[in-house]
């Protein structure tokens, strides 16, 4: 955990502020995203959730600056995100998208090196802190043993990891994800949210948004859940989901159980209404 | 030694690092030496074209004739007839090369040329239009340089809906290209054999009698546009992940695009109004660096060196192969060029596979 924590830079930096005022994202005949306010808290996992369509990954593209808001504005520490230089605001916040894509025959360690990009210029491109946040980042995501193989020989589990510890080596104190764990089987999952947690253990800010409810609530610290371009309940899983939010975000019926681990909300027994 | 130690420690595999004081500089230590070598053939094959010919000389004493030294025969016939060649054939591969990685690496396409995009056709049509259709003082190589900009300000223009975006800006610029082409063929087909006959190293390309002032001109835009591509080397490598990714290692994707492609018509169209429509250079010089440098970056200045080295072997096979005629530089380079573009289709095969 040291390690993760070193690899956080400067720690005055980790209160990082994110937030979204009055926020309209989409296009101009159909809004996806409508007035939506929300603060992101500082050093916790934040999962957005909802159903397809709700407006999760529109929220998340326009908190990491990747499309423009129709109206309102989306405030990194204070200043409108878009207003600030690309790079400073990569040097605050890393983004894992859903449709990563690195060109052929990248190796792991190409790969993660592209994630000090930001932090590099003309006549400063490569420090000791550079690598040794590179070696770091790929203890963090345990890919020691692959870091010379190409992405494309790895397993989705693997790949997931390594465009994660990418992020790491981005040393930013954000990290938004979208659906980091889609097209991963459980035991991979369960590792892509395990990683994550060992970095909100070490002080980074977490938002991603996740597909799975129940996931989302055994990993989640808070959960903001969508619905229509619009966030319908926010809190911690144990006090927000209900089995009427279940029903007015999915359209099913379902009975809640407690995790006997983590006492966390586990979803059973669901059928249609 | 202990700093010596701590300096290879750090530096990523493959790569030399150079600081001072608080400067640091990564070099790809493969692309460095193909550099190196690429540089020395272009000194050597030069020279060597140099000294070949009717008048021979070793090339030893060409390379000092184009210095001046020497007898002042063989300077002037260095000097005045055979450099003004080699030069022009120098810069335009130079920048052809250039402009294919840059526009390759926009539109994440490798068979993607600023030939593609109607640079070149625009320039065809506006020389051959200045010599069949329209009379005018005006030499074909300025018509040339005016015709790639109009080409590239059409499509500029007609592609801006679409945010400049690779991929709209390619559609729009084979259109384009489509219009200019036809125009050519239009006016040669109208125009009697002797005009034809004039108009025709421009439609294949030629190094033949370039005029030295739109060289002189391409000297200088490849003096500005070649150090401005190697600065935007490393923006560029983080174009070729997808747009999401370069967003969020800071990119400034509108900016970056727009930029890449204005150089890339800046330097093409210089280029063709030097030697025409040469478009299998900026396909297979980009190709060629790549491959020898075996690596997964944008080697804008190996592929310049490459295209510099495949121009003048064209143009050398070109004048030599079926002596005293000469075959235009763009024939030979088409000649050679497609069996290249087979290669390359068919050597992507067993790589997507495994």
């Amino acid at each position: 955990m040291t390690l993760l924590s070193s690899l956080l830079g400067d720690a005055s930096q980790t209160n990082v502020r994110l937030e979204a005022r009055d926020l309209s994202m989409g296009y101009a005949q159909t809004r996806i995203i409508e007035g939506l306010d929300l603060l992101i808290p500082s050093g916790q996992v934040s999962a957005i959730v909802g159903p397809n369509g709700c407006g999760k990954s529109t929220l998340l593209a326009g908190l990491a600056r990747l499309h423009k808001p129709i109206a309102g504005s989306v405030l990194l520490d204070g200043k409108a995100i878009g207003s600030l230089p690309s790079r400073e605001v990569a040097r605050r916040l890393a983004l894992l998208p859903q449709d990563a894509m690195a060109p052929d025959g990248l190796t792991v360690s190409e790969l993660i090196r592209f994630g000090r990009q930001p932090h590099q210029s003309l006549l400063r491109q490569w420090s000791e802190e550079d690598q040794a946040i590179v070696d770091a980042a790929l203890i963090a995501a345990d890919l020691k043993e692959l870091a010379d193989r190409p992405l494309e020989s790895m397993s989705g589990g693997q790949r997931q990891r390594a465009w994660i510890a990418m992020a790491i080596a981005q040393a930013t104190p954000l990290l938004l994800l979208d659906e980091p764990t889609s097209a991963l089987d459980l035991g991979h999952q369960i590792e892509v949210f395990e990683l994550i947690r060992q970095l909100s253990a070490a002080g980074k800010t977490v938002v991603m948004v996740v597909h799975d409810l129940s996931s989302a609530c055994r990993y989640a610290d808070l959960l903001i859940a969508m619905y229509q371009g619009r966030i319908v309940a926010s809190g911690r899983p144990e006090e927000i989901v209900t089995s009427e939010l279940v029903e007015q975000l999915y359209g099913v019926r379902c009975t809640l159980l407690r995790d006997p681990l983590s006492g966390t909300p586990v979803i059973t027994g669901v059928s249609r209404l | 030694m202990n700093a010596f130690s701590s300096r290879s420690l750090i530096a990523p595999p493959g790569h030399h690092l150079l600081r001072l004081g608080p400067c640091s500089l990564l070099l790809h230590r493969r692309s460095l030496l193909v550099a190196l070598i690429l540089g020395l053939l272009l000194i050597g094959v030069g020279s060597w074209i140099l000294a070949a010919g009717d008048d021979a000389l070793t090339p030893w004493k060409a390379l000092q004739a184009a210095f001046g030294q020497g007898e002042a025969l063989q300077v002037f016939l260095i000097q005045e007839l055979r450099l003004p060649r080699l030069i022009a054939g120098l810069l335009s591969g130079a920048a052809l090369g250039a402009a294919g990685c840059l526009l390759q690496t926009l539109a994440r396409n490798r068979l993607a040329t600023p030939g593609v995009i109607g640079i070149d056709n625009g320039a065809t049509a506006f020389a051959v239009a200045s010599i069949v259709a329209v009379p005018t003082s005006l030499a074909p190589s300025a018509l040339a340089l005016s015709g790639a900009a109009t080409a590239a300000v059409l499509t500029f223009a007609l592609a801006a809906g679409g945010g400049a975006r690779g991929y709209r800006f390619i559609v729009v610029g084979i259109a384009i290209g489509a219009l200019f082409g036809a125009a050519t063929n239009l006016m040669l087909a109208r125009s009697d054999m002797d005009a034809a006959n004039a108009a025709y190293p421009w439609t294949v390309g030629s190094l033949n009698a370039r005029p030295a002032d739109s060289v002189l001109l391409l000297g200088i835009g490849l003096a500005v546009g070649l150090p401005l591509a190697k600065l935007l080397a490393n923006a560029l490598s983080l174009m070729r992940f997808s747009d999401s990714v370069a967003i969020g290692l800071g990119v400034r994707l509108q900016r970056m695009r727009l930029l890449t492609l204005a150089l890339c018509v800046w330097l093409t169209a210089l280029a063709v109004a030097v030697v025409g429509p040469v478009g299998l250079i900026a396909l297979a010089a980009p190709e060629i660096a790549r491959h020898l440098c075996n690596r997964h970056g944008v080697p804008v200045l190996n592929a310049a060196l490459s295209g510099a080295l495949m121009m003048i072997l064209a143009d050398w096979l070109g004048r030599t192969l079926l002596a005293p005629i000469e075959i235009p530089v763009g024939i030979i380079a088409a000649v050679v060029g497609g069996p290249f573009l087979l290669w390359i289709l068919l050597r992507q095969a067993p790589r997507s596979s495994t």
